[in-house]
């Protein structure tokens, strides 16, 4: 396999993800207007530069009755008219699946500049009917039809089997939320920034804290949010002429180091099946994570400053450290004992906060995860900035991590 | 500040009271509810679990009565915050008390918001005045980040400095510091706006003026059924405040309109008297409105649509508020005047109190944005264009701000943010 060219990323922008925009009286164009113009003013690009765009988005036929999501790109701005633009979807992945498809548009030097968009807008319905939506991410028919909250139960079931295999003590679901929390206090984006967290909230099933399905409580969930992310990608060319103009140079810009893409089947039982005999409890985000190493040249999280995992819920954060390597398959609890993921620790693990102190736009979290590497990679993270970030991976997981997308940022 | 995580708040059993301990808990410092009873507390409790979302809270909240338990918890409390009714004589008696039992290094706040700091610490030994400060948290606190911080003529400014980092940086609040002057800057801007559409319902109508002057124009609420929410004692105790003691451009814009007068009279406070309602009075799904004429409540009509309200209803619906703010400029008709007259009357009151009670134009901006969820007066002006604007303001007749005016010369933008900080505010 040759060498693709290289894609950098030159940064974007978030809408604040404590927003209802159903209660601002909006449509999801607005915040993908907002996002997409804050990203410009942020990154100093003009419209007119703009040669393609990508968007991520899941569900807006079901949360808003919309499709063709990708033509609504054109809405931004006039210069944008006759844009080539499309649409991704791979449920919670679609962010990636739209961050993977502008690269490859880079690496193939068909454009020198995308820009990617991911937007989710699901405060339009009711709690148990967005739980339904949600389902469809999963094989709707056999899974989620006539569920209540399929998902919880879903990803509960994943921590079932890691307590079948190797043990599991709710306990270290509950510290990964309380970090969560925690570190999405610093995040001035973060939806859950001005709520309560603490760990004994976490632990214990109360009134505020009630069980969603199997092991999952409230506080393992991550949140339902409204949102949207603008961030950009460019090829080397367009990369020195933009660092150029701006004072810096091509070595200050980061780029995609390395990416994996795996899609595993559909049904929950089926994966771990399938898995009955590997170490791994899912084989294919291994792999999807091995890839991005191979690809990015780095042998282990060793090499890594952060990670900003999916943890859709905390059983999903309990997997990425294990399948990330950071301990022996089913040893997360040792990570979490030692405080290997805060911020602050030896490999921290969604210092934004993550889906569940952050926020999860379900088609906007894989390039809000982009975003936020490229905000540690370029020391703008803020009051969440990991000292001295070089290198950050990023996993983003669609339905029962049938899509697993890995991508590492450096320079 | 005293070197532990021990807080006290005198009068929990309030809203504010009950919301500012939430927030110092949920922030982690250990939060001492006090009441004139250990009933009375227990209801603030209650209050800062359901703010919180979470029984877990309660590690951190403990309860007490003034009798038993004043003298005890400030002489062991780091900061002490005073959430009593505005009442000056009676927060007086008990920063007395406070005063007597703190230790050289206490904060004492008060969460007044409007009441002189001055006059609050008058008769204060040295040591508490250095130490006193007004700390103005906006209901429901859990929800609505802005804060304002007032220094009095004694307060040591690095007590503010601390303060101001604490509130920051530990409590995640939006800051700005005021000038120890009626309303201080937030109530003084947002309660000439309400009083105002308040006396202009006198003439057209509550549920008129709502549409109107409503969300569209760059307020998550209507105005007068925010001062619903408020509630109208509040709402009467700020507005006559400002009336008596500031001499300014709006004098007129602060005098309460005799209808409301004459409402409260009867009992009605807005939501918090549901049966005799305010503005808006609701039984079931029935939905009744004040009329100013006549003082009974009429069946709620919706009114018939105007059409540049409904373009820049539909405009901020797909995110073009530059577009809808244009509109608002360029719309024909009486009513679109008075639309115009409140909104520019707002960013010129709101920008002329830079150099006066605020200290900048970002300080305007933050507290409306934050406090209220307004529109930043200067995003405002930016839509419209600084030079546009300081014509549609001599046209109105309404003073120019310096810092406009500046502005206009200068060319450029005036807001601090992007759309991404002030899109929130302007609702479709």
């Amino acid at each position: 396999m040759t060498k693709p060219a290289p894609v950098y990323v030159l940064g974007g922008a978030q809408t604040d993800f404590a927003r209802n925009w159903s209660k601002e009286g909006k449509h999801f164009v607005a915040a993908m207007r907002e996002a997409t113009l804050g990203a410009l003013e942020a990154t100093r690009i003009e419209p007119r530069e703009v040669e393609t765009a990508h968007v991520g988005n899941f569900a807006a036929e079901l949360y808003a009755r919309q499709g063709h999501v990708g033509a609504f790109f054109l809405e931004i701005d006039p210069a944008f008219s006759g844009l080539p633009t499309s649409r991704h979807e791979a449920a919670c992945a679609s962010g990636s699946i739209a961050l993977i498809a502008a690269s490859a548009d880079i690496e193939a030097a068909r454009y020198d500049l995308a820009c990617v968009v991911g937007v989710e807008q699901m405060k339009t319905v009711d709690s148990t009917t967005g739980g339904d939506i949600l389902g469809t991410a999963a094989w709707y028919e056999r899974e989620a039809k006539g569920i209540e909250f399929p998902f919880p139960k879903l990803f509960g079931r994943l921590g079932d089997e890691y307590d079948k295999r190797y043990g599991l003590k709710d306990e270290h679901l509950a510290h990964i939320s309380a970090v969560n929390y925690s570190n999405a206090k610093r995040n001035p984006n973060a939806q859950t920034r001005n709520w309560f967290m603490s760990e004994s909230h976490a632990q214990h099933e109360s009134k505020f804290n009630q069980v969603i399905g199997g092991r999952i409580k409230v506080s393992d969930c991550s949140q339902v949010t409204d949102g949207s992310v603008a961030i950009f990608l460019a090829s080397e060319k367009f990369a020195s002429a933009w660092a150029k103009r701006n004072g810096k140079t091509l070595a200050d810009v980061p780029r995609i180091l390395g990416w994996g893409h795996h899609t595993a089947p559909l049904e929950f039982d089926t994966k771990v099946a399938e898995s009955r005999d590997n170490a791994y409890v899912l084989p294919h985000t291994r792999q999807a994570i091995l890839d991005a190493f191979k690809r990015a040249g780095i042998a282990s999280t060793a090499e890594l400053s952060g990670i900003e995992t999916h943890d859709c819920f905390t059983t999903s954060e309990y997997m990425a450290i294990d399948h990330f390597g950071i301990t022996k398959p089913g040893e997360s609890w040792k990570a979490i004992e030692e405080g290997v993921i805060e911020l602050g620790g030896k490999l921290p693990i969604n210092p934004s906060g993550g889906l569940i102190g952050a926020g999860h736009p379900v088609g906007a979290t894989g390039v809000r995860q982009m975003l936020d590497c490229h905000r540690q990679i370029t020391d703008s993270a803020g009051d969440y900035q990991v000292e001295g970030a070089k290198k950050f991976a990023m996993l983003n997981l669609g339905g029962s991590a049938t899509t697993s997308c890995v991508f590492i940022v450096g320079k | 500040m005293a070197d532990n995580n021990k807080v006290i708040i005198i009068g929990a059993n309030g809203t504010m009271g009950a919301g500012a301990g939430c927030v110092l808990a949920g922030a982690g410092y250990s939060v001492t509810l006090l009441a004139r009873t250990c009933e009375k507390a227990a209801l603030g409790f209650a209050d800062a679990q359901n703010d919180a979302r979470a029984e877990a809270i309660a590690e951190r909240l403990s309860v007490g009565a003034y009798d038993s338990d004043l003298a005890r918890t400030v002489g062991e409390a780091a900061i002490v915050f005073e959430s009593l009714a505005e009442d000056l004589p009676l927060k007086r008696q008990f920063f007395e008390l406070i005063d007597n039992s703190r230790r050289p290094d206490t904060i004492v706040a008060s969460g007044s918001s409007g009441l002189s700091v001055a006059e609050m610490a008058r008769g204060r030994s040295d040591s508490f005045r250095r130490n006193f400060l007004g700390v103005h948290l906006f209901n429901p606190p859990q929800v609505i980040v802005g804060t304002e911080v007032i220094p009095g003529p004694d307060t040591d400014p690095a007590v503010v400095k601390g303060v101001v980092a604490m509130l920051t940086k530990r409590l995640g609040r939006k800051v700005i510091v005021s000038k120890d002057m009626p309303a201080f800057v937030g109530n003084r801007v947002g309660f000439k706006v309400l009083n105002e559409t308040a006396q202009l319902a006198a003439e057209h109508g509550v549920a008129f003026i709502d549409y109107l002057i409503g969300p569209h124009t760059g307020r998550a609420m209507a105005p007068l059924a925010t001062v619903d929410l408020v509630g109208w004692d509040v709402h009467k105790a700020i507005v006559n405040n400002v009336h008596a003691n500031c001499e300014d451009e709006a004098h007129e814009s602060f005098a309460m309109p005799a209808y409301m007068n004459a409402a409260l009279h009867k009992g009605c406070l807005g939501n918090k008297t549901p049966e005799r309602g305010g503005f808006y009075r609701r039984a079931g799904k029935q939905v009744f409105v004040l009329d100013p004429k006549t003082g009974g409540h009429e069946n709620y009509q919706k009114p018939a649509p105007i059409e540049f309200v409904e373009k820049m209803k539909q405009l901020h619906h797909v995110g073009r508020y530059g577009e809808a703010m244009k509109v608002l400029a360029e719309a024909r008709g009486a009513d679109a005047e008075i639309c115009r007259r409140v909104v520019l009357g707002y960013v010129s009151y709101a920008l002329n109190r830079v150099g006066e009670v605020a200290a900048s134009s970002a300080d305007v901006d933050t507290i409306m944005s934050y406090g209220f969820n307004w529109a930043p007066p200067t995003a405002i002006v930016d839509l419209l264009g600084a030079k546009n604007t300081v014509a549609m303001l001599e046209k109105l007749k309404l003073t120019v701000p310096a810092v406009v005016e500046q502005a206009a010369a200068r060319g450029g933008r005036m807001f601090s943010g992007g759309i991404l900080e002030y899109g929130r505010t302007f609702v479709g």
